[in-house]
């Protein structure tokens, strides 16, 4: 029999979102005896529930958040009137596992560098680059506990740039497809140092879950085997199994309520009938992602919080990055089958670091990564012809063709950011979500050598065609980051670096908003280890009665 | 907020992205029931089962989507459903805009001198007057329909017996094992770097 809570119970803690961080704080905090209640605005579906289904999931939000529903609006800069647009900009799962439901399961651990750019690059024109309040050493065990207790695959220190592992990963790396071959036959040709990528996605049987049957559609898309180590199938039931733990699903929290001590007593939030409820919680942790974590914090605004809750540093929305990158399409005499097999199976780190000497700040990974046909039959490479005779031929080339993506680092501005739109309101009545984001133009530099490179990969491998990408300015992204950071000092942060905000005694926040820098892409490993890390704290500050 | 904008700039915007459809989850089971309802066209006659586009208007649809990919697979694919499904269901918001575009598209090949229907016209005729619309949003719209009808799941409409997969070389199976294709078959394994030390469980 789940555990269900009343409202009007005062439990120990909410946990506002299901996703990569909700699931882990979820469980780490049932499993040390606390009442919890994850509330997750979306439903809650088992794995025979999803299906291959490219239409629903990658064209028209099956799982993910409703333009129609949860609308947003866009802007390039304060100058401009935000505009809502034909898709939404920032995109995130809506389903019980948010959106380790539907990633593509691409695990890195950042490197040590990651941590403490600021101090070796300085300040750079246009952004705030600022180093972590924390450094790879004091994540390392919680990247660990990750790959053990969430599940990855792969192959430890087989890249020559990664930071130290002090443990292997418990399972070996997925098998290698075609266009891992490729990627490794082009990057060793050019004497660099391509290896098995990591991935959340089981190789063996591991923790009662089984190895991936290779269906081949990853990214967007739910495992219907739960071999792909997404909240729902992982952690989240482990929660439950305490006996402690209610995942309230269809339940949108807008408001976080604050008595006049300045202390969080709980949520506002609708029912799937939208009926609203208040739900007690003697603390709160958002994880909610790095849009609605801000959004809700904003709408959390009260007379004693006029510019929202936990923003006494004006930096909650502010900030916003997602990972700008570059790449390559390529195709090749034979059939890769690239439909077919985890998405991504070989990678390159051999520009990870930003340098100097390219003349601007960026650095990233390359991913030899696949895509459904769907996806893929709508646009052509340029001179392909769209439609007759010619267009047909190239729809029959679809098994020939092979992604080279590359993920790097977009600077955090301080202009880039969400807030409350002035006048649309999503389908609860609830004040909807405004953009405002330009690309750094060391962003776009960076996104330009990526693009250069995986040229140089696709055809020092032998491809017969290449298709390069084009550097255009971001309108969006699906890797939601720093809109809420971490750091030491109150007034340019929202979090300290045990993820309690620096306002409000009992409210944490832990998810893509607290990542003071963008990564390089795949951010969800560094995102995990986070919520174990933070669980661990808060759950040491409540043994200490220090909430 | 919402731009004021007239229904054609909004069906120009909504070809980049079906997602602005006035879609929403709940409406699924539906759509597909609907499809599923659906009949299926004749290959060698006008279309059938369609119930949002009028006879007529299903006509010239599928005599565009034919000369997008020629050959005659998107009849066998019954094409025309999809697009006719997709029309009464997620995409239901862009129909008007959709038969203005085709009542435009119509009044071009007319004003080409054009006998009869777009659909009428011979083969070549066909190819030399969707030359001088096809960067037209309405004829985007029918190539995007059409793409997503040759690709998306039969259950929607399109696709019939998996006949747009097979175009694309795609087997409709949902697991498999390595090898997958022809460069992976002899990947003797991944050689460390020397300097390294990979570590096992």
């Amino acid at each position: 029999m789940p555990t269900t809570y009343r409202t009007s119970d005062t439990v120990d803690f909410i946990v506002v979102g299901s996703g990569s961080a909700g699931g882990i704080m979820a469980r780490e905090l049932a499993q040390a005896g606390h009442s919890v209640v994850v509330m997750e605005q979306g439903p809650r579906l088992d794995a025979h529930e999803f299906e291959h289904d490219e239409l629903k999931y990658r064209q028209l939000s099956g799982i993910t958040n409703n333009p129609a529903t949860s609308p947003q609006t866009f802007r390039r800069n304060e100058n401009e009137v935000a505009v809502q647009r034909a898709s939404n900009s920032l995109t995130y799962a809506r389903v019980v596992g948010g959106s380790s439901t539907h990633f593509n399961a691409n695990f890195w651990r950042l490197h040590e560098i990651d941590f403490h750019e600021r101090s070796v690059w300085g300040a750079i024109e246009g952004a705030d680059l600022v180093d972590w309040p924390i450094t790879y050493a004091e994540l390392e065990p919680y990247y660990c506990k990750v790959e053990w207790e969430v599940g990855v695959s792969g192959l430890a220190g087989a890249s020559p740039f990664a930071s130290f592992h002090s443990r292997p990963y418990p399972m070996p790396h997925l098998p290698i497809k075609s266009s891992g071959v490729l990627l490794e036959k082009g990057a060793r040709a050019l004497g660099l140092h391509p290896f098995p990528s990591p991935m959340a996605i089981n190789s063996t049987v591991y923790r009662g879950r089984p190895a991936c049957v290779q269906c081949g559609l990853c990214g967007g898309f739910a495992c219907e085997v739960k071999a792909k180590n997404s909240s729902v199938w992982t952690v989240i039931p482990e929660a439950e199994a305490t006996g402690n733990c209610e995942v309230r699903s269809e339940s949108y929290v807008f408001r976080i309520g604050v008595n006049d001590a300045g202390r969080a007593t709980g949520v506002h939030y609708f029912d799937k009938d939208r009926v609203e409820h208040f739900q007690n919680a003697r603390a709160v942790v958002v994880c909610a992602n790095g849009s609605e974590t801000p959004r809700l914090l904003l709408n959390s605004a009260t007379p004693a919080h006029p510019d929202g809750l936990a923003n006494s540093s004006g930096a909650v929305g502010r900030y916003l990055m997602f990972n700008k990158g570059g790449g390559a399409a390529a195709r090749f005499e034979h059939p890769l089958n690239e439909y077919k097999g985890a998405n991504v199976t070989m990678m390159l780190h051999d520009w990870y670091n930003a340098d100097p000497a390219r003349g601007f700040y960026g650095g990233g990974g390359f991913t030899a990564r696949s895509g459904g046909p769907l996806t893929w039959g709508q646009s052509v490479p340029e001179g392909t012809p769209t439609w007759g005779q010619g267009f047909k031929e190239y729809l029959e080339s679809y098994t020939y063709w092979m992604n080279l993506a590359g993920h790097g680092t977009s600077l955090a501005r301080e202009t880039n950011r969400i807030d409350l739109d002035p006048e649309l309101k999503d389908a609860w009545g609830i004040p909807a979500m405004r953009v405002t984001y330009t690309d750094h133009p060391d962003d776009l530099k960076h996104a330009q050598f990526m693009i250069d490179r995986a040229v140089e990969i696709m055809d020092a491998a032998g491809a017969v065609q290449i298709d390069p990408g084009h550097v255009d300015l971001a309108t969006g992204g699906v890797h939601l980051l720093g809109t809420c950071r971490m750091g030491d000092d109150p007034t340019r942060s929202v979090i300290d670096k045990y993820h309690r905000t620096h306002d409000v005694r009992n409210l944490f926040l832990c998810d893509g908003s607290s990542l003071p820098t963008s990564t390089r892409g795949q951010p969800t490993h560094t995102i995990e280890a986070l919520a174990f890390r933070a669980a661990h704290h808060i759950n040491e500050f409540a043994a200490r009665n220090e909430i | 907020m919402e731009a004021p904008t007239s229904s054609r700039r909004q069906f120009l915007s909504a070809i980049g992205n079906l997602a602005s459809a006035t879609w929403v989850t709940m409406h699924w089971p539906q759509i597909a029931l609907a499809a599923e309802h659906a009949g299926h066209g004749d290959a060698a006659g006008a279309p059938t089962g369609i119930s949002t586009l009028t006879a007529a208007e299903a006509t010239e649809i599928d005599a565009i989507a034919a000369q997008i990919v020629p050959g005659g697979i998107t009849r066998e694919a019954t094409v025309i459903n999809f697009i006719d499904n997709a029309l009464g269901s997620f995409w239901s918001g862009q129909l008007p805009a959709f038969r203005e575009g085709l009542a435009g598209f119509n009044a071009a090949h007319a004003a080409q001198g054009g006998t009869g229907p777009f659909s009428a016209a011979t083969p070549e005729q066909q190819v030399a007057f969707l030359h001088t619309v096809d960067t037209t949003p309405f004829f985007m719209a029918v190539r995007r329909l059409t793409v997503l009808g040759l690709i998306a799941l039969p259950k929607y409409g399109g696709n019939k017996d998996y006949l747009g997969w097979g175009l694309l070389g795609v087997e409709n199976r949902h697991f498999w094992t390595a090898p997958f294709g022809y460069y992976d078959v002899d990947y003797p394994g991944f050689m460390p770097y020397p300097g390294t030390n990979p570590i096992t469980a």
